[in-house]
């Protein structure tokens, strides 16, 4: 091989207390379909926008064509021939399709003045491949916001096309496409391909990496654990790269018994015979969902992400308009109007997004530890004791082992574990009798994971009934007593204690891919 | 064919649910005023109520832009005030200095838009604080170049202000004039930016947007309308005054809200704003000749000022739910 | 077991520099040296003392603004002068000269304060009006209530008990107000450091969603914001009552902007959920003894208007920068 068209070496990039990139590498050739892999949260959309100028790494160096790039910005990256499709898509909602098309690099006559026929002749020309998928009308100039995800998403495809790139990212493409849009999106790619082109191509669904893709890059954790021939490669392979090899370790199910005697000594925190009942659960995003789960038992959500695991969380916390159904948790019916609401009646929600849901980044460790349960230690609920305070949150810090220098500290200073330990932790002091957790190990280290486990099995062995998503499928074979799958807002299949396993977590949540059989 | 006119279709359609209740406000406002004042539809009331409308309309047409673009201009009340009396100062009674005193206030509305969005853009100040900051000094140095009110405009200027040609008050020609400059702008790129960045500035980033100098545009385009709308003012009192602007701040940002345009940005437009600035200019008028007592004018002025940006807040009532 | 947690808390970034209330203090200390130097006797005991007074009347006024900007989402209150001269009106005219009526005076005018601020909280918190907005729309309307209520003629007088109170020198010549300044700082920080409320407004400031995810009754926190912000401005316009005697209809209107920025000053961040009263406190008092600086350099009404909102831009580009597009 000659001079590789794109390398990227050394790439890191913090977060607050995440190292999404830790030292990523990727090189890849002209006129190849690259796939870039990796669970959920390992770094691949921010490598992409690395490459694509929306995000400044840290350090590295990317080269394009032998040469230092120095991206600053997309306008860079676009001069030097890269177009992405974000996973967060680009669009402008209150822009029509054409305006979004051609935004940036919009056709002008004199004086800047717009050229509106130019535009959507650009437009209409960039989307032409894709008519099938508008009903055969193509909506050049209906406001993006009126789309469907799907239509969105193809819009920013073609966006991307417009612009003539050399180098093109697609993060994602085909999570909310149809079959036959994914078909002809793949016809695109192969002619790209043909035409010296570099395709990045991120997706959940295996299969299509297979069916495109000539090499694959992996990462882990930020790294780059790996890059391999797709020809060359099964299934099992690039899983294994993509989990690791750690020691595989039985279904919690299988050690429900020895565990739960354990931990009896600490006194249970809700009465044994807690169950909670979901029935017919209808909001913008499920459709129809019923399930019992036990105390004391962890129910996880599995299937690809984003299929309605997290709304179905945030409905039973009062936090999504529930348009029909309800949930009954020891025969009382559970408000399921306001988070408030629903945190009085002893539900806790550990959200998905630390950052934007789950903490107040600059406030003190105390405070974020004491705010859901300070109303209990308050005098007349107002005036806080500041021993109860420190007492309490003390407590809960030996408790779950976090990891501080002082209460007073940001709790920003904290690393990913410690910050999501002080998340779990403010519910902890409130004794909830239902935990959500939604991905609670996202970016989280490895041995953290570990403490976060012991901790979630700790709850459900003191009786709690706890409702788990996650992305990580090694996550739920660990934790779940049973594991129900989640496609497109319902739920589609049940796992039980003995059919929980990465390999058939993985199968079920790909084989439900639109357009293929069960 | 079938594409375009469904998107025709879906234009109109659009145009009418934002703008049914603009023009609803618009009708009842002309209907109860005509009611009231006894020679409403006289050619003098009717030349003389338009000439007291331009300097608003002026005025919401800058803020729409700002407001378009994800901002919102707290100055632009002091803006007109300093282009004002930096203008009545420059032409100083003199016709032959009018041309003068345009650019000199144009100048000014420039320099102050500029400098708002360098704050604003640049610096990376919120807005609503920062033009607040720069409104102080933009009204103190009004006060440093016109310590009271006085200076004299041309008497042909305010004449030609309030005359009308062919039966049509130049004042609504003026209005339709701002109206046409606003169509003008809307197919220019900059315009096109500016919609895209109050709708999802890190999308326009993401795609090539140069953020940062269309929000300086914004600005800049605010800081000239301020200047037409000084003139305005200008041409329909005949003399300066350091504190004329003060009231026009709000008002323009509640002509925007009733004209339907969204204060978060990115979707609206100045035709509405342009109705919107009548429709307030007619409540005052109504309030005046409804024989509200005068110690009561203000308090219903202020009212129905807060009940129209309330209006804007009623859609968010029906989805009030954590953005989570 | 699993193993020790490795990683340590990163404190790279939170090495220690000055704390906004401390640069704060040395801004107040520098001023005042540098009126000594420019005017001779600027920095006596007399002078000093008086100008305390005077910032104790922003000092009051910025207990409030403080609570609403710690609340985020750009809140802001511009009424509070307005409300301040209002309650001054209405103390005024009810109490008439008289200590019978302390009482009566002072629970209707903060009543009335209190219900403006309810309506500010109701529209930002329900009709999501931007507090900018709302509150400079209040402005308005406030003006308007003072119109219908003294139909443009300020009646009435200062209780003389009042007026002892504030005026009244109680120990080393320091008048009674900068107890009372004393009294209600140490209640707002209270109020912010050690109640349920305090903890639950830094949280919504901080992070609002999380704060509602938390069980925070989000609505709530902000309508109590508002209200007690123009109760604490209508406490200002009773003591400045107390202290002139006798009102103007444009009394405390000229608080408005100096209460945004003690708050700015004093370290309080405009995006909300950092910052305290402490600072607001040195806050009120830099800009006094700016103003007073202003003054014995005789720098007048207008260019003093554009000192104080150039001061202002400045402290804001210290301060409040907002985040980049580009991360
Ligand atoms: N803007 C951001 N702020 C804070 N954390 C972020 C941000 N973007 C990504 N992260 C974190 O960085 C990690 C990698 O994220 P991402 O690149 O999106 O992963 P992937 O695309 O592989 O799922 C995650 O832990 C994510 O939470
Ligand atoms: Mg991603």
């Amino acid at each position: 091989m000659s001079t590789p068209l794109l390398e990227m070496s050394g790439v890191r990039k913090r977060y607050g207390g995440v190292q999404a990139l830790d030292g990523a590498e990727l090189t890849a050739v002209r006129g190849e379909v690259h796939a870039l892999l990796g669970p959920n949260g390992s770094g691949k959309s921010t490598l992409d926008k690395t490459l694509a100028g929306t995000v400044v790494p840290d350090a590295g160096t990317i080269r394009i064509d032998g040469a230092e790039a120095r991206i600053g910005g997309p306008r860079d990256a676009h001069a030097l021939g890269v177009a992405a499709v974000y996973q967060q898509l680009s669009i402008v909602g209150d822009l029509t399709v054409t305006q979004n098309v051609v935004l940036g690099l919009e056709p002008a006559r004199r004086f800047g003045f717009l050229d509106q026929r130019a535009a959507r002749d650009r437009a209409g020309a960039a989307l032409e491949r894709f008519t099938a998928a508008f009903a055969g009308r193509l909506p050049l100039d209906r406001p993006a916001s009126a789309l469907g995800p799907g239509e969105r998403q193809i819009v920013e495809v073609a966006k991307a096309l417009a612009r003539r790139p050399r180098i093109l990212v697609l993060d994602e493409a085909t999570a909310s496409l149809h079959k036959e849009q994914v078909d002809v999106l793949f016809d695109v790619v192969r002619e790209l391909r043909a035409d010296g082109v570099l395709v990045l191509f991120t997706s959940h669904r295996l299969d299509e990496v297979f069916a495109l893709c000539d090499r694959a890059t992996v990462l882990r954790n930020g790294r780059t654990a790996g890059t391999v021939e797709l020809a060359a490669t099964d299934e099992d392979e690039l899983v294994r790269l993509m989990v690791g090899d750690a020691p595989h370790q039985a279904p919690r199910a299988a050690r429900a018994g020895a565990a739960g005697a354990g931990s009896a000594a600490e006194g249970p925190v809700s009465s044994p015979a807690a169950t909670l009942e979901v029935r017919g659960l209808t909001t913008d995003r499920l459709r129809d969902v019923s399930f019992t789960v036990r105390s004391g038992e962890v129910l996880g959500l599995g299937g690809l992400q984003g299929q309605g695991q997290s709304e179905l969380l945030l409905a039973l916390f009062g936090g999504a308009h529930v348009g029909a159904g309800e949930a009954v948790l020891d025969g009382r019916p559970l408000p399921l109007s306001s988070p408030v609401k629903a945190a009085r009646a002893g539900v806790a929600l550990v959200p998905g997004d630390r950052g934007r849901q789950g903490m107040f980044a600059v406030r003190p460790i105390q405070e974020n530890l004491s705010l859901a349960s300070m109303h209990r230690r308050a005098t007349a609920r107002l005036a806080l004791r500041g021993a109860a305070e420190r007492g309490a949150a003390t407590a809960m810090v030996e408790r779950l082992r976090i990891k501080i220098g002082s209460l007073a500290d940001p709790v920003s200073t904290l690393s990913g574990g410690n910050q999501q330990k002080v998340v779990i932790g403010k519910w902890l002091l409130d004794r909830p009798r239902v935990v959500l957790l939604d991905d609670p190990t996202k970016g989280v280290d490895v041995a953290a994971k570990e403490e976060i486990y012991a901790i979630v099995r700790g709850l459900a062995d003191d009786g709690a009934v706890v409702i788990l998503n996650s992305s990580d499928n090694r996550e739920l074979t660990e934790l779940s007593d049973r594991v129900l799958v989640v496609f497109e807002g319902t739920v589609v299949e049940e796992l039980d204690a003995e059919a929980i396993s990465e390999r058939r977590l993985i199968s079920s949540a790909l084989r439900l891919g639109p357009g293929e059989t069960l | 064919m079938t594409g375009a006119a469904a998107g025709l279709v879906d234009r109109v359609r659009g145009v009418q649910l934002s703008g049914l209740a603009t023009v609803a406000m618009l009708v009842v406002a002309v209907a109860v005023n005509s009611a009231l004042q006894p020679n409403f539809w006289d050619s003098y009331a009717l030349t003389s109520n338009f000439a007291t409308f331009v300097p608003l309309v002026a005025i919401a047409v800058g803020q729409t832009i700002v407001v378009l673009s994800g901002g919102l201009d707290l100055s632009l009340g002091a803006q007109v005030t300093l282009a004002s009396v930096v203008a009545v100062q420059v032409v100083d009674g003199s016709l032959d200095r009018f041309p003068l005193a345009v650019a000199a206030a144009l100048g000014v509305g420039l320099a102050c838009g500029a400098l708002n969005g360098l704050v604003v853009a640049l610096l990376r100040l919120q807005p609503i604080v920062a033009t607040f900051a720069t409104s102080f000094v933009f009204s103190g140095l009004a006060l440093v170049v016109l310590p009271t009110p006085g200076g004299s405009v041309p008497f042909e200027i305010t004449t030609a202000y309030r005359d009308s040609v062919l039966g049509v008050p130049v004042a609504l020609l003026l209005i339709v004039a701002l109206a046409l400059v606003w169509l003008v702008l809307r197919r220019h790129r900059v315009l096109r930016h500016v919609y895209a960045v109050g709708g999802d500035a890190d999308a326009a980033y993401a795609s090539l947007v140069p953020v940062a100098r269309t929000r300086v545009w914004a600005y800049v385009l605010g800081g000239l309308f301020a200047a037409l709308s000084a003139l305005a003012i200008l041409a329909n009192t005949g003399s300066g005054d350091p504190f004329v602007g003060n009231e026009l701040t709000l008002a323009s940002v509640a002509a925007v809200v009733i004209g339907g345009t969204a204060l978060a940005g990115g979707r609206g437009g100045a035709g509405g704003s342009v109705l919107g600035a009548i429709v307030l200019a007619l409540v005052t008028n109504i309030i005046f000749f409804a024989d509200v007592p005068t110690d009561y004018r203000q308090l219903v002025n202020g009212a129905v000022i807060i009940l129209a940006l309330a209006l804007a807040g009623i859609p968010a009532l029906q989805k009030r739910r954590p953005s989570a | 077991m699993s193993t020790p947690v490795v990683d340590t808390p990163r404190r790279g970034l939170t090495a220690w520099r000055p704390g906004p209330v401390a640069l704060a203090g040395t801004v107040a200390v520098a001023l005042v040296i540098a009126g000594e130097i420019v005017s001779p006797g600027f920095a006596g005991y007399g002078q000093l003392v008086n100008l305390m007074r005077v910032a104790a009347f922003l000092g009051v006024i910025a207990i409030g603004q403080t609570i609403v900007i710690i609340a985020g989402g750009g809140g802001v209150d511009l009424s509070v002068g307005k409300v301040a001269t209002f309650s001054a009106i209405i103390g005024s005219r009810v109490m008439a000269g008289d200590d019978a009526n302390i009482v009566p005076a002072v629970a209707l005018a903060l009543l009335v304060a209190a219900a403006i601020g309810l309506v500010n909280g109701l529209g930002v918190t329900l009709l999501r009006i931007p507090p900018f907005v709302m509150t400079l729309g209040m402005i308005g309307v406030v003006q308007g209530l003072i119109l219908a209520y003294t139909g443009g003629q300020a009646e009435g007088r200062a209780a003389p008990a009042l007026t002892s109170l504030v005026n009244g020198r109680v120990i080393l010549d320091l008048p009674g107000l900068l107890f009372l300044w004393l009294l209600l700082g140490l209640l707002a920080v209270w109020l912010l450091r050690r109640t349920t409320f305090g903890w639950s407004l830094f949280a919504v400031g901080a992070n609002r969603t999380a704060a509602e995810l938390t069980g925070v009754r989000v609505n709530r926190t902000l309508i109590l914001a508002y209200v007690l912000s123009a109760t604490f401005a209508g406490l200002a316009g009773i003591l400045l009552l107390g202290y002139t005697e006798s009102v103007f209809l444009d009394l405390a209107d000229q608080y408005m902007l100096p209460s945004v920025a003690a708050v700015v000053i004093g370290g309080t961040l405009l995006a909300g959920g950092i910052g305290g009263y402490a600072g607001t406190a040195v806050g009120a008092i830099v800009l006094t003894v700016l103003q007073g600086l202003l003054t014995t350099l005789d720098i007048g009404g207008a260019w003093r208007t554009v000192v104080n909102g150039v001061v202002l831009l400045v402290l804001l580009s210290l301060y409040g920068r907002q985040r980049r597009l580009r991360s």
